[in-house]
């Protein structure tokens, strides 16, 4: 029995890493034999329990042909299992088998073929296949595992998928976590895709409703031309086209290449007793077999060479933006990049979030083109640092009773841009990012819910540690670092310059 | 090998001891749950007078060392003259970078920014919320900015100037996102021509003073019209005595705010539509609905979880999006304000194509809950998910202190809280069906649609078109949200 302890606490490393003299971050890990990991912090509190899982798959694990598959199979993971939404696995399992096959027949005609196909036997397929769906809404529980979480107080209740991580949500009372390890760990096991073919359908309104976002199709252009080669170049929502042909085998292939515990970890943060979590996750998730290792992701975003610009017109406000390729997550020129967003663009009055800059109340660009020149309604820097790929965008609306130009704020952003390549910014400037930064964690540890998520998403990455460690990096930045990367990343043929253009009464693009 | 069988039955004892502490579970209905009580805070406990006759809500918690003080003033966009409308809009720009009587905007701005703190302003219906956050080690300049600005602030020109341009510049998009749109033109339907749905343009913009600013500030901010809310790693004692000695000077006023009119205009049932050239239509059917303060705003709350307000477990979302595939975002809701009746909808957003089999089925639920009485199953869901779930409201201390401080300001009763759970279990089924009838009627619902009539007119197979099949069609056109007049 002893021994059995030893091994117990061999495998938990606890640790707590000094942040400030009077702040620790005290995340306490297990890993369970089959890879994945468990991470907890104690908060004191409410009696509540925020439980996050989050895996290692997201849009930059699809390909072209299979864009949207990452965000349509966290959808899928709320059409139950082989328990949970169904009343007699066994005879829903043939009809649903039934069903796929019937729409295999009806794709290989419709999407093979370049006439789109007999409709005559697309139409008479149809009806087998309404009639079996039919059928098969008396096995059908619907939305059972959401409304047993909600039935037992959960909230927060969600899911989200990312460029490159996958997130599932709740928060229950601190006597129901065991609820959670069954459900996730059950849907880990015996995911069973129920209900697919409708739940694509909601995704395509899903992706109608940003297409209805004025502004959206110009994004999602700039994006793509942005990113030419690596996975970043489609969004999570991924192409219509995809999503329409997207097949049940595409989502399989999917969920047991990526869904496995080795690529998991499970998050809790609040009032617990670490050594009851451990023990209910050994039970729930360490019955999950270990699942094969995938090759991380390939292709790179390669050096552009030439200045790309596009022109966009359309319901959004007129706008400019121009975005830089940075380095990844981890590289060492990541803090003095984030410092100078934040000097350049960075939001005061409450509204700005640290990481990174953004908002654009109060930096140095602010002052220049919003209250002293008057040329613009708002500017912002922005230094976003991802997995594989890094960003940095300034983003800048004129002021169009002055009859500004996007182009005017260019050139401004530029001047300015060329000033911090020779002189840098002021050693002030450089402080004040170092105490916002600094306030700014302390402030995010009172959110349990947004602390879990950046816990969470940084160790699928580079380890939990890499927010402390972040934090070390931005103290060590000096103003010779900040010359140094603008100098390096501030480039022409490094840049993506965008350049929209309000103009009203014209369709955004060809309809479907 | 010898290593590989070891550690292979090092984990079988491993597994064996975990498994003596819980017993097989295989499905759910097998979870047994400790007992877990929880009593809400209660905001006697919290109540504390300061000079002046000012109030407040204050938590010390030495969780982390952090300062929140927010102050909730009785002054929002309803108490604004029709030829001033936008002034909440321009006080929120304004009241911190407009600065004060010894401190340029910009001053406040880089202090607050260069200690890392935040500092934000925001006017709302009825009321404003002025609110600071600051590491604990800078509570007295923290403390110091906010009764500045809460007290003196002084609209200086220049960044009045440029607030103004940027809130001309952002009405030229009041009719660019269809949400937006629905939202707004709902109200207007259902309120009439009310302060409520006043909309300012660029008149009213350009004509709003710092003198006029001035005198709202003047009218509205005075110590008994404004509460506090506060937590953090403070001592209260000491706390109260630093406010004491900031506000020593400040007076009160008299105010007596305006009564409005609580009449609003019957609309004729039947379709509203707004054309904008998009792919799917968006909707909101439905009426007014009521106050919160209404002895059965706990059924009503119930009865809606279960029509399409409990996210995926309610009727609507399982019929509309798990059942027919239809669309992202469905659901029901109760609107409410402080002193009028809000406003109660069904809501979807679905392609053209589908609009009119969407509100069908929306409609098909608000008859059907109506008429039968909601399963065991669904009563429990709902009520437990309140009871479950009720501790969450108390998360954050600061959170709980606004929340208690406005509970006094709108006049509610200050142990809603305490009797929060016992309000919910005494909902019945009969109770369910009864304020069903009461307060959603399908016969009365105006059905507001924003999107592209002719594909929305034609419909689909499953129910096609014409939209006059669910009333008389009337077209609404959007004004120029820049000089209010309608455009062609």
């Amino acid at each position: 029995m002893k021994r059995n302890l030893i091994l117990f606490f061999t495998l938990l490393a606890f640790a707590s890493l000094a942040v400030t003299a009077e702040i620790e971050l005290d995340v306490k890990e297990h890993v369970l034999p089959n890879g994945m990991k468990i991470l907890m912090l104690q908060k004191p509190g409410v009696p509540r329990i925020v439980c996050h899982i989050y895996f290692k798959a997201g849009s930059i694990n699809e390909r072209p042909g299979i864009t949207g598959l990452a965000h349509l199979h966290e959808h899928m993971m709320f059409k139950g299992t082989e328990m949970m939404g169904v009343t007699d696995f066994a005879k829903d399992d043939v009809i649903n088998k039934r069903i796929d096959e019937i729409v295999d027949k009806i794709y290989r005609e419709k999407f093979w073929k370049s006439d789109g196909g007999d409709k005559e036997k697309i139409a008479q397929w149809k009806k087998e296949y309404d009639k079996l769906v039919k059928e098969n809404k008396q096995y059908i529980i619907k939305d059972d595992l959401w409304t047993l979480y909600m039935k037992n107080g959960g909230t927060g209740l969600n899911a989200s998928t990312g460029n490159e991580s996958t997130g599932y949500y709740v928060t229950l009372p601190s006597n129901k976590v065991e609820l959670q390890m069954l459900l996730e760990s059950d849907r880990m096991l015996s995911a069973y895709f129920r209900e697919f073919y409708s739940e694509k359908d909601v995704i395509m309104e899903e992706r109608r409703l940003s297409e209805n976002r004025p502004g959206f199709f110009f994004s999602e252009q700039v994006n793509a031309a942005f990113y030419a080669a690596s996975p970043y170049h489609w969004g999570v929502i991924g192409w219509m086209d995809d999503l329409r042909k997207a097949t049940k085998a595409d989502l399989i292939d999917f969920h047991n290449r990526y869904y496995v515990p080795n690529r998991a970890v499970a998050i809790y943060v609040g009032n617990f007793d670490p050594q009851n979590i451990i023990q209910m996750a050994e039970k729930y998730f360490g019955r999950i077999p270990k699942g094969l290792d995938v090759e991380p992701i390939r292709t790179y975003e390669p050096p552009q060479y030439s200045e790309k610009r596009m022109y966009g017109e359309g319901p959004a406000p007129t706008s400019l933006q121009m975005m830089f390729h940075t380095p990844q997550d981890g590289h060492p020129d990541v803090a003095p990049l984030s410092v100078l967003a934040n000097v350049l663009g960075s939001g005061g009055g409450g509204r700005g979030r640290f990481r990174g800059g953004g908002g654009g109340g109060f930096g140095r660009l602010y002052k220049i083109l919003v209250q002293e020149k008057q040329m613009a309604v708002s500017v912002s820097a922005r230094s976003r640092a991802q997995w594989y790929v890094g960003t940095f965008q300034f983003s800048a609306k004129p002021r169009i009773d002055k009859k500004v130009k996007p182009e005017d704020l260019e050139k401004e952003i530029w001047v300015e841009i060329e000033k911090i390549k020779k002189e840098g910014v002021t050693a002030e400037e450089i402080q004040q990012v170092k105490n916002r930064s600094k306030a700014m964690f302390i402030r995010s540890l009172s959110r349990a819910s947004g602390l879990a998520r950046s816990i969470g998403r940084a160790e699928l990455n580079r380890g939990w540690r890499s927010i402390l460690t972040g934090l070390d990096d931005l103290k060590k930045v000096t103003n010779d670092d900040i010359k140094r990367v603008a100098a390096e990343y501030f480039l022409k043929n490094n840049s993506l310059t965008a350049v929209y253009t309000r103009q009203m009464g014209q369709r955004q693009g060809r309809r479907r | 090998m010898t290593m590989k069988k070891t550690l292979t039955i090092l984990f079988a004892i491993g597994f064996l001891f975990v498994s003596l502490g819980l017993a097989q579970v295989q499905k759910p209905s097998d979870l047994k749950f400790q007992p877990l009580k929880y009593e809400p805070p209660d905001p006697k406990d919290f109540r504390t007078e300061f000079a002046n006759g000012l109030r407040g809500y204050i938590q010390e918690d030495h969780s982390l060392p952090l300062f929140n003080i927010s102050a909730i003033i009785n002054l929002g966009r309803l108490y604004v003259p029709k030829d001033k409308l936008g002034l909440d809009s321009v006080m929120s720009e304004t009241l911190i970078k407009g600065g004060t009587k010894t401190r340029e905007g910009s001053e406040i701005e880089e202090r607050i920014n260069f200690i890392g703190g935040s500092l934000s302003f925001r006017a709302g219906e009825r009321t404003s919320t002025l609110s600071l956050s600051v590491l604990i080690e800078d509570l007295d300049e923290g403390l110091e900015l906010f009764f500045d600005v809460l007290m003196n602030p002084e609209f200086r020109e220049a960044p009045l100037d440029i607030a103004r341009a940027s809130l001309i510049q952002q009405l030229r998009q009041a009719n660019d996102q269809p949400s937006g749109v629905l939202s707004r033109e709902y109200e207007h339907l259902l309120y009439g021509d009310h302060p409520l749905t006043w909309q300012p343009n660029k008149a009213t913009y350009e004509g709003i003073t710092g003198a006029d600013l001035k005198a709202v500030h003047s009218k509205y901010f005075f110590p008994k019209n404004i509460i506090l809310a506060a937590s953090g790693d403070f001592n209260k004692s000491e706390l109260k005595t630093k406010i004491n000695k900031i506000i020593a000077g400040w007076k009160n006023k008299s105010l007596k705010i305006a009564s409005f009119p609580k009449k609003f205009p019957q609309p004729e049932p039947g379709v509203y539509f707004i054309e904008k050239r998009i792919n799917q239509g968006y909707i909101s059917l439905g009426h007014l609905g009521i106050e919160d303060t209404n002895p059965d705003y706990f059924a009503v709350q119930v009865m809606n979880f279960i029509l399409g307000g409990g996210s995926f477990t309610s009727r609507i979302t399982m019929k509309v999006r798990s059942d027919e595939g239809l669309s992202y975002n469905q659901g029901s809701r109760f609107r409410y304000r402080w002193g009028f009746p809000g406003t109660f909808s069904g809501y979807v957003q679905t392609k053209s194509s589908t609009v009119g089999y969407a509100i069908s089925l929306i409609l098909n639920e608000f008859n059907r809950i109506r008429r039968e009485p909601v399963s065991n199953a669904e009563m429990e869901t709902a009520i437990n998910y309140y009871l479950e779930s009720f501790s969450n409201s108390f998360e954050s201390p600061q959170t709980t202190m606004s929340s208690f401080a406005n509970l006094e300001m709108t006049g509610k009763p200050m142990n809603y809280y305490k009797t929060y759970r016992d309000k919910v279990k005494a909902v019945t089924m009969a109770k369910v069906q009864e304020v069903a009838n009461k307060y959603i009627h399908p016969d009365e619902a105006v059905i507001m649609i924003v999107g592209d009539f002719a594909s929305c007119n034609k419909g689909g197979d499953k129910w096609p078109g014409p939209l006059d099949k669910l009333g008389k069609v009337h077209t609404i056109n959007l004004k120029d949200p820049l000089t209010g007049e309608e455009l062609k």
